[in-house]
């Protein structure tokens, strides 16, 4: 059975990397992009495979990689192979994107689904550049100056995250005393790291860049806002979980660390709430789903914090089970800006209901996966003001919900034709499955009991009903709230990269200076003492 | 140190290795004409095979393979030496300079009905030039001997600059000739103090005899400062900008990718091989800094360059500083200067090959497009999708992103730096990255986008193959395994032992 | 005054003088002709070497002489390469100068 699985893992890998390679084959290329949604399938066998094994760890020969896969990761990759193949399907079946979509689409794919099942920090870091850097060819490929303005801030944010994940994952190598570079390893040697302060430091800033987490939250809600809808809803379910599986695999969970736990929390709330505030300015329902995925990985973030200052090492496998569950309803929420702006679907109640109970669900409602979720999280917000906030954030992530459900009814005017005509087809179905699914894996995950009681019930409903009393209230107040530009405080890190830039033209004015002759001559002669004094007063 | 200075068993592969392109320059200039390029190009498999079977030869002895001239040990005679990085700088030089040549027939070949030209004639032979000399710098073991190649490659290198016969060209050459006759000049004199202070050249003769004297300080400088100017290490970067970007392209390519590196090499004979023995912290930071100044100041004018071909050439300058970090870093006998001395030879290769593919397709695209301004590059991957696909895997190199050659170099070159408590260089190593990626983006985007381009005149398709193979080399050398890297080690004296 | 210490006085004027001439003259046959002076500085520093170093048997020692004579021809060698230069120079532009800024277009980058 064992073989069977490494097969395949190996296979899950094999697959995107095979579709890729047949993409250079000039009579192959249409095919392998029209049929990428296969791609996905071994993945999606080795999640449900690996969510209850012990975890798996293989070496491939050539490569020098590591693959290793716990339930952590097979749960985030199970949820995300889906998603790929739905979404993949839906999307060839009615539209030939072009090729450089189609290849953008596959390179993130593969870097998806190798981000999660990496088991040492160079292949870990191959896929994380893989499934954030083309991503930019989703959307950002277009003579619109908005588009190519949000892919140069998202190409800014994602490569000043790997430079600082790289100075991470160097500093992990070195502390490991065998030189492996094998996660495993590099993380139980990491407590006893000289360099360990730094290295948590940079870890949680280069996956805060990935995730949102303030203040490199300015890229999601301009990303989000000008991708299509099928890459949006990819992005935000599957692309941001990157982030997530790197700060679930690189914090020390098992080891109590006060200083840093508290400062994570700290951080997820401010990012919860900045998230639920900032979403409420805006109309655009595109880039109010941005603003509530930064506060969802805000709680995500805290639900770590709070992991890391009681040392809970199972605390993986809840808060993945919470990012699988955003994963899907989100994704289902950004196809639900689809169906509902396009004119052949009447707004029927039936339909608005479905979308209100998904969007709800993202708040903890009773009876959907996201209450679930929140049941799954219960460890870490057991006591204190921890569980204050969070309740706290639930009832805003409901008010931002409502305002999300009011802002519905004016789509962004390309949403219609942005959302295949499959996808609003099978939209009822991915919105059931969204809400549902959830149910389905928790016994995977927990042997807590389901929350079933009438108190957990009133417990789940009051902040949910709240929440969306308040967003009532403010839409019936008429109050409008200040208009921020989208992406808050990217307009502030624009202003100082512009600043920074003047250094530009004073560099160049200094090297046409150096580049005289009489100046470089005298740059020689002080070069040869500048050697020789360091020489001999060195010895 | 008798070993270093008998012949051991393959040692006469390394005087076929200088001998091949010797001959094949004498050849190509006696029937001249058409011919030289056939002689040229024929010669390339058989020096490919040479430099494998030198490395074949290392591999397997374990140590350095040695020949003693005319039977004469140093310091009476003169030795040539092959050690781990020599015998793959043999490699990398015949595949580069294989590559050029059959990529330089478009321009440079006289097919039958067309005039024999000057042009031709000096390409083919000055190629052939530039691989004697570069192969006596790697395996070159008497420091004067080196003066000499040094000067041939210089000599070699400055007509393929101005081979066009533009007058902007010929000041290019020009400027790059007097500049590099003082570096040599420098390096002379450095010698002569060698000399005077130990009676002997040999390398490793000279690091039992070499103490920390202000003499022998004095010639370690004048001869470092003078090879900083052959490699153009900022701030006496001013003759390589105009010199490569306006020199053809196969010549570029040759020019970034291995003339400024013969010069490099014998930097890191100097102070690896003949000073080990002395303490150079200080005059390593002061080549780290200027490494580090290289690599901040090139990537920023760089980023502002209008022309690809410039563009090109600073990245040039500031991929130059990153060479110049492994003496602090590979400096002593600790575990991490293992580290540190492969990050820097894994940076050349990697280098090397990206940028000879980078200058390949720049070269392609000016042809195809007519010009190689960048802001009028929109849309134009679509009508050249092999070029930019070349210019994307070599941007990956230099950006250092896996899986590529650049990306090790960064990441050993990282590691050493913070196990070896210098954490100032991580900055420019991470800086340099991220402004690499400032400027790949800068020719990427608008190529991708879906902007409509019309191209002039469609290019070869085996040019693009052969642009495109040595961004895969490049690519491929990410993926080194740790016996390549134990490879390297043959031969390095560590501090204070032989 | 030993011959040596004069050689060595005569030396670092010639190279001194060349320095000077090689950094600050604009014309590049100027900066040839300081680069010869340089040139033959350095070939007298061997000299000394030579008169130094001299083994038993020998007055002067012979291999730093070997070196003066192939920097000689290296040296005529890049007089010769750099003369033909500057001629060539001078017959394709009206200017025979290494300042960039002539080369450079006001558009940016050097001229195409």
């Amino acid at each position: 059975m064992t073989d069977l699985f490494s097969t395949l893992l190996v296979a899950s890998l094999a697959t995107p990397l095979a579709f890729l390679g047949a993409c250079f084959v000039k009579g192959w290329r249409r095919y392998a992009l029209a049929f990428q949604w296969l791609a996905p399938l071994p993945s999606l066998a080795t999640g449900l495979t690996g969510l209850t094994r012990a975890p798996l760890v293989y070496d491939l020969p050539f490569l020098g990689f590591t693959l290793r896969l716990d339930p952590p990761g097979a749960l985030l990759l199970a949820g995300a192979a889906l998603l790929w193949i739905v979404v993949s399907a839906a999307l060839w079946r009615d539209r030939q994107p072009d090729n450089r979509f189609g290849l953008s689409w596959l390179l993130t794919m593969t870097g998806n689904v190798g981000v999660f099942i990496a088991g040492d920090l160079v292949s870990f870091y191959l896929f994380y550049a893989l499934v954030s850097i083309p991503a930019y060819g989703l959307f950002a490929f277009s003579d619109d100056s908005g588009h190519k303005r949000a892919g140069a801030i998202y190409m800014a944010f994602t490569i000043l995250g790997e430079a600082v994940l790289l100075l991470a994952f160097a500093m992990l190598v070195i502390g490991e005393p065998r030189g492996s570079s094998g996660i495993v390893d590099v993380m139980a040697a990491l407590p006893a790291s000289p360099w360990r302060d730094a290295t948590l430091g940079l870890i949680i800033a280069g996956f805060g860049m990935k995730i949102g987490m303030v203040p490199f939250n300015g890229w999601m809600p301009l990303t989000y806002g000008a991708a299509p809808i099928p890459a949006a809803a990819l992005l935000s379910g599957a692309g941001v979980k990157a982030g997530v599986i790197g700060l679930i695999r690189f914090l020390p969970l098992g080891i109590a660390s006060e200083g840093w736990g508290d400062a994570l929390v700290v951080l997820g709330f401010f990012s919860a709430f900045y998230g639920v505030a900032f979403g409420l300015t805006q109309q655009n329902p595109k880039v109010i789903l941005a603003y509530s995925s930064i506060s969802q990985m805000g709680v995500i973030t805290a639900a770590l914090g709070m992991a890391l200052v009681n040392g809970q090492a199972d605390a993986s496998l809840d808060v993945a089970f919470y990012a699988a569950n955003h994963l899907l309803v989100k994704a289902a929420l950004f196809l639900t800006i689809g169906a509902l702006a396009t004119q052949g679907i009447k707004r029927s109640h039936a339909n608005f209901i479905l979308a209100a109970l998904l969007a709800l669900s993202l708040a903890g409602l009773p009876l959907t996966g996201g209450a679930l979720a929140k049941l799954a999280t219960k460890a870490q917000f057991a006591s204190g003001p921890a569980a204050a906030l969070a309740t706290l954030s639930s009832i805003g992530t409901a008010l931002l919900m409502t305002h999300f459900l009011i802002c519905l009814a004016a789509p962004p005017p390309a949403a219609a034709q942005e959302c295949p005509a499959s996808l609003i087809h099978f939209w009822p179905a991915a919105a059931l499955g969204a809400i549902l699914l959830p149910w389905v894996f928790y016994s995977a995950i927990s042997e807590a009991p389901y929350g079933l009681e009438f108190g957990d019930f009133v417990d789940g409903l009051w902040p949910v009903a709240l929440g969306a009393g308040l967003a009532l209230v403010l839409v019936r107040t008429g109050r409008s709230l200040p208009r921020v530009p989208v992406g808050d405080s990217i307009v502030l890190e624009e202003a100082a990269f512009h600043r920074l830039l003047s250094v530009g033209p004073s560099l160049e004015a200094l090297d046409a200076r150096l580049r005289q002759w009489p100046t470089a001559g005298v740059s020689l002669l002080m070069i040869i003492l500048a050697l020789l004094m360091a020489g001999v007063s060195g010895s | 140190m008798a070993e270093l200075a008998t012949t051991t068993p393959g040692g006469y592969l390394l005087v076929l290795a200088i001998l091949l392109p010797v001959v094949g320059m004498i050849l190509s200039f006696t029937p001249g004409g058409r011919n030289a390029e056939r002689v040229a190009l024929c010669s390339t498999p058989f020096g490919f095979a040479l430099a494998v079977a030198i490395a074949f030869h290392v591999s397997r002895a374990g140590k350095p393979i040695v020949y003693a001239v005319g039977g004469l040990p140093p310091p009476l005679g003169i030795a040539l030496r092959a050690d781990g990085i020599s015998a793959v700088m043999l490699v990398a030089a015949a595949v580069i300079v294989a590559a050029a040549g059959f990529y330089g027939r478009a321009k440079f070949a006289t097919p039958d009905g067309v005039r024999e030209g000057r042009a031709s004639l000096t390409f083919w032979i000055m190629l052939q030039a530039i691989w004697a000399a570069l192969n006596i710098i790697f395996v070159g073991g008497d420091l004067f001997n080196l003066y000499v190649a040094l000067e041939l490659l210089t000599f070699a290198a400055v007509p393929l600059v101005c081979i066009d016969g533009r007058a902007e060209t010929i000041a290019a050459a020009l400027r790059y000739l007097l500049f590099a006759l003082f570096g040599s000049i420098s390096y002379l004199l450095g010698v002569a103090l060698f000399y005077g202070a130990h009676g002997t050249l040999d390398i490793s003769l000279l690091a039992q005899r070499v103490q920390a004297t202000p003499v022998i300080w004095m010639a370690a400088a004048l001869m470092t400062c003078g090879l900083l100017a052959k490699t153009a290490l900022f701030p006496l970067h001013l003759w390589l900008p105009p010199a490569h970007a306006n020199a053809p392209a196969a010549a570029s390519a040759v020019l970034s990718g291995l003339v400024v590196k013969g010069s490099f090499f014998l930097t890191l004979r100097l102070w690896f091989y003949v000073l080990p023995a002395l303490a150079a912290d200080k005059a390593a930071i002061v080549l780290g800094c200027l490494g580090s100044a290289a690599i901040i100041a090139g990537s920023i004018i760089a980023l502002r360059q209008a022309r690809l071909k410039l563009l090109i050439a600073y990245s040039t300058v500031a991929q130059i500083g990153y060479l110049f970090l492994v003496f602090p870093l590979a400096a002593g006998a600790q575990t991490w200067s293992a580290i540190g001395w492969s990050a820097g030879v894994m940076q050349i290769l990697a280098h090397a090959f990206a940028k000879a593919a980078m200058f390949f397709s720049a070269g392609l695209l000016a042809e195809a497009l007519g010009h190689d301004q960048i802001a009028k590059l929109g849309g134009a991957a679509r009508v050249l999708p092999l070029t930019f696909l070349t210019i994307a895997l070599g941007g990956l190199s230099l950006m250092g992103l896996p899986p590529s050659g650049g990306f090790s170099a960064k990441w050993l070159m990282l590691q050493a730096s913070i196990s070896s408590g210098q954490w100032l260089w991580t900055l420019p190593i991470l800086a340099g990255g991220l402004l690499a990626a400032g400027y790949v983006y800068r020719i990427l985007a608008p190529a991708l986008s879906d902007d409509q381009i019309m191209s002039v005149s469609p290019p070869k398709r085996s040019q693009e193959l052969i642009a495109l193979a040595l961004a895969a080399i490049a690519i491929a050398l990410g993926f080194a395994p740790q016996t390549f890297f134990d490879f390297l080690e043959i031969g390095r004296p560590v501090a204070g032992q032989p | 005054m030993t011959p040596s210490v004069l050689a060595g006085l005569t030396g670092a004027a010639l190279v001194g003088l060349g320095l000077y001439g090689l950094i600050l003259h604009p014309h590049p046959l100027r900066k040839l002709l300081a680069f010869n002076l340089i040139g033959s500085g350095v070939f007298l520093v061997f000299g000394i070497v030579a008169r130094r170093g001299a083994a038993a048997g020998f007055r002067f020692d012979p291999v730093p002489q070997a070196m003066v004579i192939t920097g000689i021809v290296v040296a005529f060698a890049a007089s010769a390469i750099a003369v033909a230069l500057i001629l060539r120079l001078s017959v394709e532009s009206s200017h025979v100068t290494l300042d960039p800024e002539v080369w450079t277009k006001p558009n940016g980058g050097d001229t195409k």
